[in-house]
């Protein structure tokens, strides 16, 4: 069976060196703040100066050639230039990582961690925040020369929780989390995506996507070797796709 | 002449059978030290045929000091037919009071027998090629098989054109390695195929010995034999016609229209099977007899590939025992044994080949003096044509007085398959898991089979370094590798016991779609269902799957429990593979039967019957020559629709979409929706399309042929699935399993990930080059696509523009289902009119994004009440480049 056949007639250029026209940040206005929705799936915060990333992943790579599955090293160092496109794009002070910033322990091949050690030195003034997720929980925090400030979710900052994990109000109450969240929520970990259909019969589309919801915002997985899991929006909330370069608003329809 | 021995001769007498011809010839053979091919339908003795030389000459010539052990490999695709095989086997061995151990080793065999296989080998050894690749992946190999004296692979015909049965011929080579200098025989049971001499040659391997290599291929040794079986009954194609045409639908696949008719012939008869051409119908087919019928419960059971093993093998008992009138099956029981009960066989829908055809028909008619009849049911009208065109090519009766004699008859070939680099690559692994190998030995035994025979010294380094490194870059993939070699022994061995591990886990070339087990809540299973179909139902819905209607309770890892539904109906359970597509021979007597109807010849019942329609095409457009290619227009409220009839069947059809497609959106930007069909293909754009030769002509042209195709197929989700199998193979994907240790789980990763990595990161990998040239041959049949362009750049080229859909072009337009969508805008231009759907149920939380798959806890029975307009426009956004 042969299902859709998809024609893009735009190649993606996904080196990691910049290409000489800057991708497309979408700006937008949401909980009373200024935010920017970058291509290479980022968020940028200009009200603190920071740029948020989340499930960077570095080392995935790594940990599958560990396993006997060959998996390009490369993806760590496209991955390190585009974290430095966003440092620059952004101008930030500060970088966030909401959760997975390594992968496993095993992944901590030498020449990932080289790599990263070497980006690091490169920006030696920004501040770097992780916020740690399942995966770091696994792999271990970073190692002291990364000098990256490691804490626990929720992590409070510029009043909204940041989390690796966004726990939803709906669910039953755990001990972790006793009150309700009434603060803005940014999380990742879901590795969003949504199924796009073109209302005029085109073929439809699988792209990751920011999510703002009432109270929360959902980030797309940064790491390239990552994969992806469908979501589908409720009324009301904000959908953004990431594709081809540029972020575009999506309308939602009800079923 | 070597006559069998008296013990052979007199075991023959004692049950009353009489050796047949080719029998004798067999034997005869084998003893001369010779390798071959038996080819007949179904039954007709070829297993006899083939397991008595080894058996005459082990009474011949007793056991030779120190050559105890395995002597006899007995390889079966089936897992299933093993158990019947074994049966037989052993009543020979048993009959001639021959002391040889005859065993199964498969999947399903214990642990602790498989490791006394090893230790202990029996005599025989009934086994399939996965298990066979297992067996070689245990350190100990050379020994094993030190005195094997002979291969015999069971339903070559079945293994030819697949990746299994290059994994076979891989085995095989290395086994005439470690069997030399004993030669090795290997013989081949088949059906007869259009190509029965190239599958003998591929079975055996390469007839010229290469250079350095010490054992020569059986071909070389001494002529291999092709022999044939006698051959088959008379057959009889009947079909089961409605009583007048006018109602019977111009289209669908199902159709139930007939099931009175259906049901009568089944009563009629002993035992029936009722073959259809997918599972969905089975199960369809099955409710509704039941359903018509509640007093044949108990009588009518169900048989398909994703039922649990345990309920297909009650149902072949059932079979084989009488004790059942009727069996609901697909190509699940085309295979083994014939289940000698079995007096009528039907065929739901056209039966797309030739081949096919006989070997079902084949399937009744045990008695002595009986006829092997297939009653076709159609379920659309075209398919009275189909059948009638089938019954002449396979010279079938009733015939009409002109029609052919059964030696003329034609069968559809199975193609080989050329260079797969994901077998090649799976098999170093597994040689390199049990005693090593060294590569430039390896590199001329591989070089022996067929499928590599034409392996450049490139493809090979490159798979070397595959295994080795990762790639040929040297420090792409650090810290990665499968096998060493070893400086001391210039052999390479596997890496770590971790990754030996995994790899005889994953041994094999069968790519299921993700597919679920469906269990009751005690644990018992019904059989498997694709993720893809589960994941749209919510608990609570009904589905009717293993013919009884079940209502989802949860899904857990990958199995869905469920529980008898009290209601009577529910969703029929859909599987994602395709339907094989009309072969070439059916579909040149299909357009042999559009001529002569053309001509106002109607020779038969089903044509006499289907007479109005073809009028009907007639006069609203035409019945093309053959030497025309006829193409509709026409304007319906979707758009504007052209179709192209090349009646050449289903994968080239679709081919033939993506490549027009492409074509049209090219010479200026715009969308389209194309479906393909067994008999064309619909092109549909809501712009104006102006329909002339000379669009035709360029749309439709054999120039660039591929490179166009390599652009549709390049960036397309067909490359990406296909890749999925190559990469499954190759080892970069492993199953997952319920219960699966943590190890495996971290290593899941979907296969287009690694398709984007390695397109991106190493384009030269030569897996994706083997994907996309999979595409061309398997998915899009490229070669009969080109056959087909070039019949339809000679012919004359007659376009109607039609008021009407028409008889040929309504089924198209219907088939609304199978589209495939194509584009020439860019992103750009096309997102502002994507949409994406809300989650459905309403809740108090407004606003909270869930994940599609995990989300049961909202009421799903809330109505879409106030439905909130169609387009919600967006607001507030602004866009800034930042400088």
């Amino acid at each position: 069976m042969l299902g859709q056949l998809l024609l893009c007639v735009s190649l993606r250029d996904l080196r990691g060196e910049s290409s000489c026209k800057d991708a497309d940040v979408l700006t937008i206005e949401w909980m009373n703040q200024q935010w920017g929705l970058l291509a290479e799936k980022a968020l940028s915060w200009p009200a603190q100066r920071a740029a948020i990333v989340a499930d960077v992943h570095f080392g995935k790579s790594a940990a599958f050639r560990a396993r006997g599955v060959p998996v390009p090293e490369a993806t760590t160092s496209q991955d390190l230039a585009r974290l430095t496109h966003i440092v620059q794009q952004t101008r930030c002070e500060r970088l966030i990582v909401l959760g997975d910033l390594l992968h496993a322990r095993d992944g901590r091949g030498d020449a990932t961690m080289r790599a990263v050690r070497l980006w690091r030195d490169l920006h030696p003034s920004l501040h770097i925040l992780l916020v740690r997720g399942n995966h770091d929980h696994d792999a271990g925090d970073p190692p002291a020369d990364w000098r990256i400030e490691c804490v626990d979710e929720p992590h409070s900052s510029g009043g909204v929780w940041l989390r690796h994990a966004h726990q939803h109000s709906g669910d039953a109450l755990t001990p972790a989390h006793p009150h309700r969240e009434s603060r803005c929520v940014i999380a990742g970990h879901v590795h969003p995506c949504v199924h796009v259909h073109d209302s005029e019969g085109g073929p439809s589309a699988r792209v990751p996507c920011f999510v703002f919801s009432q109270r929360s915002i959902l980030l797309p997985a940064f790491g390239s070797f990552t994969g992806t899991h469908p979501v589908r929006p409720r009324a009301g909330d904000r959908v953004f796709a990431v594709a081809h370069n540029e972020v575009s608003e999506i309308a939602t329809v009800a079923v | 002449m070597v006559t069998p021995p008296q013990p052979i001769e007199d075991w023959f007498a004692s049950n009353r059978w009489t050796p047949f011809e080719f029998q004798r010839e067999t034997w005869r053979a084998y003893l001369e030290g010779r390798s071959g091919l038996v080819h007949a339908p179904t039954g007709m003795g070829k297993t006899l045929a083939v397991w008595l030389g080894p058996l005459a000459e082990e009474l011949a010539h007793g056991s030779r000091a120190g050559s105890g052990g395995l002597r006899v490999l007995w390889i079966t695709p089936l897992r299933a037919l093993a158990n019947d095989t074994l049966r037989n086997l052993r009543a020979a061995v048993d009959g001639l009071n021959i002391q040889w151990r005859v065993e199964l080793r498969h999947g399903d065999t214990a642990s602790s027998v498989r490791l006394r296989q090893r230790q202990k080998p029996p005599e025989a050894l009934i086994t399939t090629p996965e298990s066979l690749s297992v067996l070689l992946s245990y350190p100990g190999a050379s020994e094993l098989f030190r005195n094997l004296r002979c291969a015999i692979v069971d339903e070559w015909h079945e293994l030819l054109s697949t990746k299994r049965g290059v994994q076979t011929e891989l085995a095989l080579a290395h086994l005439r390695t470690l069997s030399a200098p004993q030669t090795m025989r290997t013989w081949g049971l088949s059906a007869t195929l259009g190509n029965t001499e190239q599958a003998m040659r591929v079975l055996l391997g390469d007839s010229h010995p290469r250079r350095g290599h010490a054992h020569p291929s059986p071909l070389a040794q001494s002529e291999a034999v092709l022999i044939r079986g006698d051959a088959p009954k008379e057959i009889v194609v009947e079909t089961i016609l409605p009583d007048d045409i006018e109602r019977f639908p111009w289209s669908g696949h199902i159709g139930l229209r007939l099931l009175d008719r259906v049901i009568a012939a089944v009563e009629r008869a002993r035992t029936t099977l009722i073959f259809t051409n997918v599972r969905s119908a089975a199960e369809i087919w099955f409710q509704a007899i039941l359903k018509a019928r509640p007093d044949l419960i108990g009588q009518v059971a169900l048989h398909h590939g994703s039922l649990d093993r345990d309920i297909r093998q009650q149902v072949e008992q059932l079979l084989r025992d009488g004790r059942v009138k009727c069996v609901v099956c697909t190509s699940s029981l085309d295979l083994g044994v014939d289940f000698s009960p079995v007096d009528q066989v039907l065929q739901i829908g056209s039966p797309k080949g030739i081949a096919r055809m006989m070997q079902r028909a084949g399937r009744s008619g045990h008695q002595p003096g009986a006829k092997s009849t297939v009653i076709g049911v159609p379920t659309m009208a075209l398919e009275m044509i189909e059948f009638a065109a089938a019954r002449e090519a396979a010279g079938a009766a009733p015939s009409s007085p002109s029609g052919k004699g059964r030696e003329s008859v034609q069968v559809e070939s199975r193609d080989p398959v050329d260079r797969p680099l994901d077998v090649l690559v799976q098999h170093m692994v597994t040689l390199a898991s049990g005693d090593g190998f060294v590569a430039d030995q390896l590199k001329d035994e591989v070089r022996m089979t067929h499928a590599f025979a034409h392996l450049s010294d490139r493809e090979w380094q490159w798979c070397v370094d595959f295994v080795e490194r990762g790639g040929t870059a040297l420090t792409a993939y650090p810290q990665y590798s499968r096998i060493l070699r070893d400086e001391a022994s210039d052999r390479y061995a596997v890496s770590s016991k971790a990754i030996e591990r995994m790899h005889r886990m994953s041994i094999g070339t069968i790519t299921s779609d993700s597919a679920m087990k469906v269990a009751f809540a005690n644990g018992s299973t019904l059989g498997t269902i694709e993720e893809g179909f589960i994941s749209r139902l919510r608990p609570g819905d009904r589905f009717v799957f293993a013919g009884r209607v079940l209502e989802l309770l949860r899904t857990h890892n990958m199995t869905a429990f469920v529980r008898p539904a009290k209601q009577t109906s529910g969703l029929i359970t859909r599987w994602g593979g395709a339907k094989a597509p009309l072969s070439t021979l059916l579909s040149d007597a299909i357009r042999r039967k559009f001529d002569e109807a053309r001509r106002g010849v109607f020779d038969s019942i089903e044509m006499q019957l289907v007479r109005p329609l073809l009028d009907v095409q007639a006069r609203w457009s035409r019945i093309p020559a053959p030497d025309e290619t006829l193409i509709e227009a026409t304007r319906t409220r979707e758009g504007h629709h052209l179709y192209v009839f090349s009646f050449e069947g289903r994968l080239v059809n679709e081919g033939l979409c993506a490549l027009v497609a492409h074509r049209v959106t090219q010479r200026e930007p715009r969308s389209v929706q194309v479906t393909g069909n067994d008999y064309g293909f619909e092109l549909q754009t809501p712009k104006h399309l102006h329909v002339d030769e000379e669009l035709l002509r360029e749309i439709l042209s054999t120039d660039r042929l591929v490179e166009d195709l390599l652009a549709c197929v390049n960036t397309s989700a067909l490359a990406q699935r296909q890749f999925r199998e190559v990469a499954r193979i190759a080892g970069l994907l492993f199953p997952g399993f319920p219960g699966q240790p943590k190890s495996v789980r971290q290593l899941q990763a979907s296969s287009s990930l690694f398709y984007e990595v390695f397109t991106q990161f190493d384009p030269g990998n030569l897996l994706l080059d083997q994907a996309r040239r999979e595409v061309l041959d398997r998915e899009l049949e490229v070669a009969r696509m080109r056959r087909t362009l070039e019949r339809i750049e000679r012919s004359r080229l007659v376009i109607v523009h039609t008021e009407h859909l028409t008889p040929l072009s309504f089924p198209l337009w219907a088939e609304s289902l199978r589209t495939q969508s194509v584009t020439s805008e860019s992103w750009s231009a096309r997102v502002h009119r994507m949409v994406v759907e809300l989650e459905a149920a309403a809740s108090a939380e407004v606003g909270e994004t869930r994940i599609h798959h995990g989300d049961h806890g909202d009421a799903r029975k809330s109505t879409r009440g106030s439905k909130a307009r169609n387009r919600k426009r967006v607001a507030g956004t602004s866009r800034i480049k930042h400088g």
